[in-house]
C-alpha cells in the first residue's frame, strides 16, 4: 500500500544517528520549557530556531517538532506536584493531578500521565498517517459560524465544571468572561477597558491568571492552613508506603479515557486556533459527564488527569495536520514551526507533502520515535520528580513564587502581566476558600473572546441572519453532535449509575 | 502568545558571536573619519516576540551587520514585546539621544499610537533607512465564479461581498476600503485575529474575498485552493504568477506598512549618517537578497528624511481613512 510505502520512506529518513540525536535534544528541551511555568513551546522554538538555519530541514523540523509535542509531557509535572500549569494546555492537569498528590499518589499520578501522553500522542499520529488528506477537509470547513459554535459546544461544558455550587460557578463564569473582554475589539477597532493603556491593548492572556490562580493560590491556601508549620512540613503527602507504580484498578479505570480523549484532542487540535489548551479542558468535562464516579472529579480521579493528559498530546499531533497539508498554523507554536518552513525554503501549502514527501513522512516518522523516547525519558526521570515532593513547604514556597514570577515573566516579558499574576494569585485564595471555582474562570477566559469574536464575523457575514447557521454543513454536524452529546449524556449516566454508584461510594468510605 | 526572555537571546546571541568580535573591522568609509562612532555595544531593541516578521527581519540585520563586520562592536538583541510594539519603541523613546538603540518598524509601528495613548509617534524617532513595504493581495477561494480582479469589481458594484483582513486598525482593511472608494463599491470588512482562521473562512466559503501577505497564501494559490486576483504593490512576486496590479487596472492605493530601521530620538546627525551607509552595504548582501525573497517583500529603500515622509504620509492616510470610517476619534 502506498501508505506504508510513504511512512516506511519516512523512517528510512528519519532514522539515522544524527537525525535521532536532534530528536533527542528537541524532546529533552520539550519537556523543559513544559515544566517552566509560563515559558511554552513557541519559546523554545523561536530560541532553537536561529540553530536550525544551517542544518538539514529534516533534522531540524525533527527536533522542532519534538520540543512542540515533548512540552506536553513536561507540562504536567508541575501540574501535578506544584498545582501550577507549566504549559496553558496543562492547566485542566491540575484539577485532578494535584488531589492526587496531595493523597501520597504521585509517583502513579506522574506514570499515568506520561503513559496517557505517550498514547495520546501515538494515537494522534496515527491518525494523522491514515487519515491527514480527510482531515484537512476538516479544517478547511471551518469558517467563523463553525468557530462559534465550537465555543458555545466548549461552554456547555462549564455547566459540568460548574458542578453542585451553580450560583459561585457562575460568578467565576462571568468573571472569566468579564476579564476576556478587555483589550482591542476586534470588529471596530476601539479599546475597551484599557484605560488607555498600551499594556492592556492586546487582552488579557490567560496564562498569567491561570498561573496565579492555581499556583499561587494553592500555595497562599496551604500556608493559611498552617502547612509550614506542620506535619512533614510538605505541600503534598509522601511515604515510602505509596506505591511507586500505578496500581491495577488506575489502568482498567482509564483504559477507555485515553481513547476517547485522545480521538477528542485530535478532532479539536485539527482546527486551527482551537488547539491543546480547549482540547484537555473539553476533554476534562466530558469525562466527567460520562464517568460513573462524577462526584470524585476534583478529588483525585485519575480518569481526571488521564482525560486531559491524552488529549492535548493528541492535539498537539492533530495541529500538524493543517501545517502539513494546508500550510495554516492552528496555535503559536505550529507559527513558529511555519516560519521555520520557509525559512529552509520550503513552501507550506495543499503540495507541500506531495512535493516534498521525505519532509512530510520523515517528520511523521519521527513522531512515532519521538512519543516513545519521551515514554522512556518521563519514567526514567520520574524518581528524580518525586523527589521534589519531599521538599519541606518552607523550601518550597518561596522557589515556587520565584518560579510562578519568572514564568509569567517570561511569557511575553511584560511587569503589568507579572502583576496581574500575583492579583490572581489573592484572587485565587479567595475563590478556593470560598469554594468558587477557578477552572470555569480560566475556561470562560479562553472561550469568551473566541465565542465573541466569532459570533460577530458570522453575523457581518450574513448580514444580521442567524440561519447561516443551518445553512452551513460544517455548522449542522456541530450542531448535530453537540444536541446528541446533551441528549446522550444524561442517558448514559442514568442508565449506567444506579448499581454502580453504590460500589463506587462504597469505595471510598 | 510567543514569548521568550529576551535574556535568554543574548547569551545565545553572545555564544554566537564568540568567534566573531575578534576579525578585523571594516567600518564604512563615512565612519572611519568619525573616530568615536561607533565604538559601544549596540542595543538592539526587537518591539516583538521571537518568530515574527520584525524578529526575523532585526536578526537577519544582525546577522549581516556581524558576518560582514560592519558593525564593530559586540550588537545585544533584546526582545521587547507587549502592547502591539508599545513596550518595545516606548522603551527606544526612552533612550533620546543614545545613538547606541536602535530598532525596527512595522506595520504596528504606525497603527499602534493611532489605537493607543503611546507617549510617542512615529515622527519622534530618528529615521534611518526604509527597507521593505508590506503589500497585499486580493484572493478569492478557488472554486469561486470570480477568475479576474475586472470580474470581481463588476460582481462587488452587484452584490456587496465581504473581506476578510486582519484587525481593523490595519493595512488591510485600509487597502480594502481605498479600493472599494476608488472602484465605486461597498463591502462589509470581517476582522479576524490571525492568519490561520482566516484563511479557512475563504476556503469554507463564508467569505467572498480576502487580503493577505503573499508568503502565507502561495502554497495555497499554487494548488489552486485560492485564486489570487490583483496585488496592491508595484512588483508582484513571482511565485504568485501573472497576478496584475491594482494599479494596472486604474487604482492608486499607495498604501503599504513600512518596514525599517530607527535610532532613538534625537540622536545626532553624524550617527545617523553612519546608519544610512552601513545599510547600504547590508542591502547589497547576498543573504538580505535571499530575506527579501523567502518572504515574498517588495524591497523598496529609501533613507534619512524621505523615509520619514512615507511614514508620516502613511499615518496621515490612515487617521484620515479611519477617522472618516469612525473608527478612532
Amino acid at each position: 500500500m502506498d501508505l506504508f510505502a510513504d511512512l516506511w520512506m519516512g523512517f528510512s529518513v528519519a532514522v539515522s544517528p544524527i537525525n535521532i540525536a536532534y530528536l533527542l535534544i528537541g524532546a529533552m528541551v520539550g519537556m523543559i520549557v513544559g515544566i517552566i511555568p509560563g515559558f511554552g513551546p513557541s519559546a523554545g522554538l523561536a530560541i532553537l530556531l536561529p540553530i536550525t538555519f544551517g542544518m538539514d530541514p529534516i533534522g531540524a523540523v525533527m527536533m522542532l517538532a519534538a520540543i512542540y509535542y515533548g512540552s506536553m509531557y513536561g507540562g504536567t509535572i508541575t501540574s501535578i506536584l506544584l498545582n501550577t500549569p507549566g504549559e496553558s494546555a496543562t492547566v485542566a492537569s491540575t484539577f485532578d493531578g494535584f488531589p492526587l498528590a496531595q493523597q501520597g499518589r504521585a509517583g502513579p499520578a506522574l506514570v499515568m500521565q506520561a503513559v496517557a501522553s505517550f498514547v495520546g500522542g501515538t494515537i494522534g499520529v496515527i491518525m494523522i498517517t491514515l487519515l491527514a488528506p480527510a482531515f484537512s477537509q476538516v479544517a478547511r470547513n471551518f469558517g467563523p459560524p463553525e468557530y462559534f459554535l465550537l465555543a458555545i459546544m466548549g461552554l456547555l461544558t462549564l455547566v459540568v465544571m460548574i458542578g453542585a455550587n451553580w450560583r459561585y460557578g457562575l460568578i467565576s463564569v462571568l468573571i472569566g468572561f468579564a476579564l476576556g473582554t478587555v483589550g482591542v475589539d476586534l470588529e471596530t477597532g476601539q479599546g475597551r477597558f484599557t484605560f488607555g493603556s498600551a499594556e492592556l491593548i492586546g487582552g488579557i492572556d490567560f496564562i498569567p491568571i491561570a498561573i496565579g490562580l492555581f499556583g499561587l493560590g494553592e500555595l497562599y491556601y496551604a500556608f493559611y492552613q498552617g502547612l509550614h508549620a506542620s506535619g512533614s512540613g510538605s505541600i503534598v503527602q509522601y511515604s515510602k508506603q505509596s506505591r511507586f507504580w500505578p496500581e491495577a484498578r488506575d489502568w482498567v479505570e482509564t483504559r477507555v479515557t485515553m481513547f476517547r480523549a485522545s480521538l477528542l484532542g485530535f478532532v479539536v487540535g485539527v482546527i486551527p486556533g482551537a488547539g491543546a489548551t480547549i482540547a484537555s479542558l473539553m476533554a476534562y468535562s466530558v469525562e466527567r459527564s460520562v464517568s460513573k464516579t462524577p462526584e470524585k472529579f476534583g478529588k483525585g480521579a485519575m480518569a481526571g488527569l488521564v482525560g486531559p493528559e491524552s488529549a492535548n498530546n493528541a492535539a498537539s499531533s492533530g495541529a500538524m495536520i493543517p501545517l502539513l497539508t494546508l500550510g495554516i498554523p492552528g496555535s503559536a507554536s505550529t507559527a513558529v514551526l511555519l516560519a521555520a518552513f520557509l525559512l529552509w525554503g520550503l513552501r507550506p501549502g495543499p503540495l507541500l507533502m506531495e512535493q516534498n514527501p521525505e519532509f512530510a513522512w520523515g517528520l511523521i516518522a519521527s513522531m512515532y520515535l519521538g512519543n516513545m523516547a519521551l515514554l522512556a525519558i518521563n519514567i526514567f526521570a520520574i524518581p528524580l520528580f518525586v523527589w521534589l515532593v519531599k521538599i519541606p513547604y518552607r523550601v518550597l514556597a518561596p522557589a515556587v513564587v520565584v518560579v510562578c514570577t519568572i514564568g509569567t515573566f517570561s511569557v511575553h516579558g511584560s511587569i503589568t502581566e507579572t502583576w496581574l499574576m500575583f492579583v490572581a494569585g489573592i484572587v485565587g485564595f479567595f475563590m478556593r476558600l470560598f469554594g468558587y471555582s477557578p477552572a470555569a474562570l480560566v475556561l470562560a477566559l479562553v472561550l469568551g473572546p473566541l465565542a465573541e469574536e466569532a459570533l460577530r464575523q458570522t453575523l457581518t457575514i450574513s448580514r444580521g441572519s442567524f440561519w447561516i447557521f443551518l445553512e452551513r454543513p460544517g455548522s449542522l454536524w456541530i450542531i448535530a453532535i453537540t444536541i446528541g452529546i446533551l441528549l446522550l449524556v444524561p442517558l448514559m449516566q442514568r442508565l449506567g449509575r444506579p448499581p454502580k454508584l453504590d460500589a463506587a461510594s462504597g469505595e471510598e468510605d | 502568545m510567543i514569548g521568550m526572555t529576551g535574556k535568554a537571546w543574548s547569551l545565545i546571541k553572545a555564544g554566537a558571536m564568540a568567534g566573531v568580535v575578534a576579525a578585523p573591522l571594516a567600518l564604512p568609509q563615512q565612519a572611519a573619519a568619525q573616530e568615536d562612532y561607533p565604538s559601544e555595544q549596540l542595543e538592539w531593541t526587537i518591539a516583538f516576540g521571537p518568530g515574527g516578521g520584525n524578529d526575523i527581519m532585526s536578526r537577519t540585520i544582525v546577522d549581516i551587520l556581524q558576518k560582514y563586520d560592519i558593525y564593530p562592536a559586540e550588537i545585544a538583541v533584546e526582545n521587547r514585546a507587549g502592547g502591539s510594539g508599545a513596550v518595545g519603541w516606548g522603551y527606544l523613546y526612552s533612550q533620546a539621544g543614545n545613538p547606541y538603540a536602535i530598532s525596527t518598524t512595522s506595520g504596528s509601528y504606525i497603527t499602534t499610537p493611532l489605537q493607543a495613548d503611546t507617549p510617542w509617534g512615529p515622527s519622534d524617532f530618528t529615521p534611518v533607512a526604509l527597507l521593505a513595504s508590506d503589500d497585499l493581495v486580493l484572493l478569492v477561494n478557488g472554486d469561486s465564479e470570480i477568475d479576474s480582479f475586472e470580474e470581481f469589481i463588476e460582481s462587488a458594484r452587484e452584490n456587496p461581498p465581504t473581506i476578510g483582513g486582519i484587525g481593523t486598525i490595519n493595512v488591510d482593511f485600509i487597502v480594502a476600503k481605498i479600493l472599494s472608494d476608488q472602484a465605486d463599491f461597498d463591502f462589509d470588512y470581517v476582522s479576524f485575529n490571525d492568519a490561520g482562521e482566516m484563511n479557512t473562512a475563504l476556503l469554507s466559503d463564508a467569505l467572498d474575498a480576502m487580503m493577505a501577505n503573499p508568503a502565507e497564501i502561495l502554497g495555497l494559490v499554487e494548488s489552486g485552493d485560492m485564486k489570487a486576483l490583483a496585488f496592491s504593490g508595484d512588483t508582484p512576486p513571482s511565485a504568485l504568477g501573472d497576478v496584475p496590479t491594482m494599479a494596472e487596472s486604474g487604482y492608486e492605493i499607495g498604501v503599504s506598512l513600512p518596514r525599517g530601521l530607527i535610532l532613538a530620538p534625537d540622536v545626532s546627525e553624524e550617527a545617523q549618517n553612519w546608519w544610512i551607509e552601513a545599510m547600504k552595504q547590508v542591502v547589497e548582501t547576498e543573504e538580505w537578497k535571499n530575506y527579501i525573497e523567502t518572504n515574498q517583500l517588495t524591497e523598496n529603500i529609501q533613507y534619512g528624511d524621505e523615509f520619514e515622509e512615507t511614514i508620516l504620509s502613511t499615518q496621515e492616510n490612515f487617521e484620515t481613512i479611519l477617522r472618516e470610517q469612525g473608527v478612532i476619534d
